[in-house]
């Protein structure tokens, strides 16, 4: 599917149908959609479509992002392949791709230093869910400061670290949005007591280990949250208090609501964290 | 001699494994294990524009087809994956 999407251009846009200045573009799909001409018969429909648009500007295609009529058999990769496919011959003539792209992960501006979080919620019942977020958070040498150089062991407090650790949440998951701005409910606290101790002091490599528990809660109703376990190697350089690179992981348990089976079901959340520049 | 510097310098390299401190191990460890692959992370091996006005003025001038991804909510960041 990724070889099929290289003569493209890629982008997204978010919106409901009452929004002031929703695109020509979106119009037109959105038209296909509800106004059944597409796939008509159709019962289920998700909350995100594909379309395929010509050098001219022209909306030559469109489909459901997660077709619901799809055979089991078939994968979502397979699928969205299939679609892309139908557009080919509609798109007329146009540049192909001059290569292959490098992949280029979200970053920093030039001279910036910052920590980059991966994400992920283990979802069975929905393999999108399981796609990896990718944040960047800069860091100012303010932000370092919690994560000086320890010559004695010391606590961190979860919250010295939030505008980093509160990039640990899922993607998409609806029951955590605010009914009636329909924005996600942010994170408002992380807390713990974590523990940040030297195991290595000599020489130009110094290394020190921060450990703990974070719970994090979020601005919904009923103070809702979840826990993991946080371990993260930091290094210095002789002489310098500021962390030199910071690499590390969260593994936790995150509790999701299923409202068909009125029950807690409780997903594997993990993340990675990498300082920037590399 | 190529195998007397091989054999040198699997000794060399096996050492400094070896002085690494265990626990230091275990978390990088951690975090390579919970890094999502090359292959996990294809999406960003796309050509992406910031925003579909972009995307239209880019497909004029590259003569190149866009592939919009229309999300129907009040948020969603396509880039990061937090949609």
């Amino acid at each position: 599917m990724i070889e099929q999407l290289r003569p493209y251009i890629v982008t997204a846009w978010h919106g409901h149908r009452n929004d002031a200045n929703v695109p020509e573009a979106v119009r037109t799909v959105w038209n296909w959609k509800f106004q059944g001409q597409r796939n008509s018969g159709r019962v289920r429909q998700s909350n995100v479509d594909i379309a395929l648009i010509n050098p001219k500007g022209q909306v030559i295609h469109a489909f459901d992002g997660f077709h619901p009529s799809t055979p089991e058999s078939e994968t979502l990769g397979q699928y969205t392949a299939r679609e892309l496919l139908k557009a080919r011959p509609k798109l007329g003539r146009f540049n192909g791709p001059r290569g292959k792209r490098p992949l280029i992960l979200p970053g920093l501006e030039e001279g910036e230093r910052g920590i980059r979080v991966f994400v992920r919620l283990w979802e069975d019942r929905m393999v999108a869910y399981r796609a990896p977020v990718v944040e960047v958070v800069p860091q100012q040498a303010v932000d370092w400061k919690p994560l000086a150089w320890p010559a004695k062991e010391r606590v961190v407090q979860a919250s010295a670290l939030k505008p980093w650790l509160s990039q640990i949440y899922p993607p998409g998951v609806m029951e955590r949005t605010n009914p009636q701005t329909k924005f996600v409910y942010a994170i408002k606290s992380t807390e713990g007591e974590l523990k940040l101790r030297s195991i290595k002091s000599g020489g130009n490599n110094r290394q020190a280990i921060l450990s703990g528990v974070v719970s994090l809660t979020d601005e919904g109703p009923n103070d809702f949250n979840y826990q993991g376990r946080i371990e993260v190697l930091l290094t210095y350089e002789q002489g310098k208090s500021a962390p030199r690179t910071l690499r590390g992981y969260f593994d936790g348990l995150y509790p999701r609501w299923d409202p068909r089976h009125k029950e807690t079901r409780w997903l594997s959340l993990q993340a990675a964290f990498e300082s920037l520049p590399e | 001699m190529r195998l007397v510097i091989t054999s040198l310098a699997v000794v060399f390299l096996t050492g400094v494994a070896f002085s690494e401190n265990p626990s230091a191990k275990r978390v990088l460890a951690g975090y390579e294990a919970l890094r999502p692959s090359a292959k996990d992370l294809a999406m960003y091996r796309l050509d992406w524009a910031e925003s579909l006005d972009v995307a239209l003025k880019r497909a004029i001038r590259e003569n190149r087809p866009i592939c919009l991804v229309i999300i129907f909510a009040k948020y969603g960041d396509m880039a990061s994956g937090h949609c």
